[in-house]
């Protein structure tokens, strides 16, 4: 796709979700969940680039995303004179000093066992909100009053209207923060660690570092991401900390497509949306979300933006970052046992 | 304090065994497949739950310990072979979601058909006392659980290096393009190698359902000291896994003694102190899993 058509394309795309508003009643969706499903794009291309990008099973993020929340959440509590904004920048300082706390013990592996390491040191957090009971609220949670916008007079993010444009602007701003890193040359290197980590590292870059930036890039992402979504439901729970959260950011980035820029909101659509149908409809919405997994994995691992550009692949157009998705190939043949 | 100090550190022996044993199985469908089977918590409740049943149909409670994971098993096998077998030839981490979602799939069923609540299952009658042994008591069930658990470990340690059978899993590991390129059913090996794993889960299970309750949550509780002991112990090792388990058991125990707030913590704190003096794990093998 010519640059040109790409931004033609994008400029539709978000003049579109600029007119969820009238247009989401029309599907009977509220517009909490439009923004809920902007909030978790951002979470899933945060999971997108360790996992899409560098190859680095990303089961942990949900914690990073969890602190973006309690971030938030606690500074409103207990500081004075918070608004929006520093809510939000509370919360990504949150997370990225997680990032920096885990980040040591995470880069010492690869392969599974990070994503070993992360699901479990993620967990940490978790137990940390759910056994403060006196800071945290323990498992009832806390509620968080929306701040004002700046001024005091400002009521313009107050309004869950006004929220949905606040989502959306700083969507967009993530989006294309995140284009910009996997174009530049740091995120082709990252792409190269995912496809052939030993050949970087003869190439004398120090693979570590790389992937310690692009540790903290996504840790903040997904605190921004969190302290978002704390400020959109107005509550904070441990429960949004649980692996089971990073689970499904890992599902969305897969449905949507792994390696690709727009991958993360087709994901986060489906994922979001879909949930929301499924749980108006059964009150046993976990099967349906269970077997919507299993269906993916084994069916659709390439997601819909991977699919389309394997379809793509075989006119002489192609995509930009075409063999972005190689190493995804479910038909390339991986060794078992010991060839993580 | 200190005279809760011997049962607390019994206790902590008696948990360390159960992670110890969810940890092996894990570890043996780990080391074989690179599957990181998220959904073997939910094979433990299964088990559980199957035990539980079948004592309220008036099954002695022996053969319901061995009845109940034979199901698990069969349930294993035909997920092994339908579901995680078309994953191997993927990144592993599809595996890892793909049991992610099954085990959703299982909490919920097992809310449907058994309720949202815990279920009472007590041990029976004739495990239900406590026995001295001289300076302290011990609840006869717990004494009961660390030797069925010992013998489970020594039987999957006699079965991987006594028999050919076992010497062929231990060199899949290895290698299983050689295995396979030497004339051994490597399929049949991960079948067997799964069904071994969720075996173990499964008596893990019906114990742990009568010691620490059994709720559509409740194996899933089990799985996350189930990972940490794993990493503890080093991946690729199955002693490690043992030794592992014991030490999360006792650190579990000894802070929920001392300092109870940090009793969930404990682990994490031990395993971070562990990965930075020998990242790969206290007894893993270097060059295994990155």
């Amino acid at each position: 796709m010519s640059p040109r058509k790409e931004l033609l394309l994008s400029a539709a795309v978000v003049v579109l979700f600029g007119f969820a508003p009238w247009l989401s009643p029309l599907a009977h969706v509220e517009l909490s969940t439009m923004s809920e499903l902007l909030v978790t794009a951002i979470a899933v291309m945060s999971v997108n680039l360790l996992l899409g990008y560098t190859g680095l099973p990303a089961f942990g993020n949900a914690a990073y995303f969890g602190l973006g929340l309690y971030g938030a959440a606690l500074s409103l509590k207990y500081l004075p004179h918070v608004d929006f904004v520093l809510a939000l920048l509370m919360g990504m300082a949150a997370a990225l000093i997680g990032g920096l706390i885990l980040a040591p013990f995470l880069l010492r592996r690869r392969g599974i066992y990070f994503g070993l390491l992360s699901i479990a040191f993620g967990q940490v957090f978790y137990f940390i909100a759910y056994r403060y009971t006196d800071v945290t609220g323990g498992e009832d949670g806390m509620q968080i009053a929306r701040p004002y916008a700046g001024l005091p007079s400002a009521h313009v993010v107050v309004t869950d209207f006004g929220f949905y444009y606040v989502a959306l602007a700083l969507f967009v701003a993530a989006l294309v923060a995140f284009r910009t890193i996997v174009r530049s040359p740091f995120g082709r290197t990252l792409v190269a660690i995912r496809q052939n980590e030993p050949r970087v590292r003869y190439l004398g870059l120090n693979t570590d570092r790389f992937i310690f930036v692009a540790l903290l890039i996504s840790a903040t992402m997904a605190g921004l991401s969190g302290a978002l979504f704390g400020l959109l439901i107005n509550f904070a729970a441990p429960l949004q900390l649980d692996w089971h959260q990073s689970g499904y950011f890992v599902l969305s980035m897969i449905l949507g497509g792994a390696g690709t820029v727009w991958g993360s909101l087709v994901g986060a659509f489906i994922y979001v949306i879909g949930k929301d149908v499924i749980s108006t409809i059964t009150a046993a919405w976990q099967i349906y979300l269970g077997a919507f997994f299993v269906a993916c994995v084994l069916g659709f691992p390439r997601g819909v933006l991977g699919t389309l550009q394997a379809l793509g692949r075989r006119s002489p157009q192609t995509f930009a970052d075409d063999n972005v998705n190689a190493a995804f190939d479910p038909n390339a043949p991986v060794e078992v046992g010991r060839g993580v | 304090m200190i005279e809760h100090l011997g049962p607390q550190l019994f206790n902590g022996l008696v948990l360390g065994a159960f992670y110890a044993i969810v940890a092996l199985g894990l570890s043996l469908i780990m080391n074989l497949t690179g599957t990181i089977n998220m959904a073997h918590g939910s094979f433990m409740t299964l088990a559980g739950y199957l035990a539980y049943s079948m004592v309220l149909r008036h099954v002695p409670f022996g053969w319901a310990l061995v009845i109940a994971p034979l199901f698990a098993v069969l349930v294993g096998v035909i997920v092994e072979r339908t579901l995680v077998r078309p994953l191997y030839k993927r990144e592993p981490f599809y595996s890892l979601l793909m049991t992610f979602g099954l085990s959703l799939i299982a909490e919920e069923v097992f809310r449907l058909v058994w309720g949202p609540n815990g279920v009472p299952f007590s041990p029976p009658a004739s495990l239900a006392g406590a026995a001295s042994l001289g300076f302290m008591q011990f609840p006869t069930f717990r004494i009961f659980i660390v030797g069925v658990l010992v013998i489970a470990i020594a039987a999957l340690a006699l079965f991987l290096t006594r028999t050919r059978f076992g010497l062929r899993l231990r060199a899949a590991v290895q290698d299983s393009e050689m295995i396979a390129a030497l004339g051994t059913n490597t399929q049949l090996l991960y079948a067997v190698n799964f069904s071994l794993g969720i075996f173990l889960a499964g008596i893990a299970g019906v114990l742990a359902a009568g010691m620490l309750g059994l709720s559509p949550t409740s194996g899933n509780a089990l799985l996350m000291p189930a990972f940490v002991t794993v990493i503890i112990g080093g991946m690729g090792s199955l002693f490690g896994s043992i030794v592992g388990g014991l030490l999360v058991g006792i650190a579990i125990s000894m802070t929920t003694l001392f300092i109870p707030a940090a009793s969930e913590v404990a682990m994490y704190v031990l395993m971070a102190i562990v990965l930075l003096v020998r990242p790969r794990g206290l007894f893993g093998e270097e060059g295994i899993f990155g």
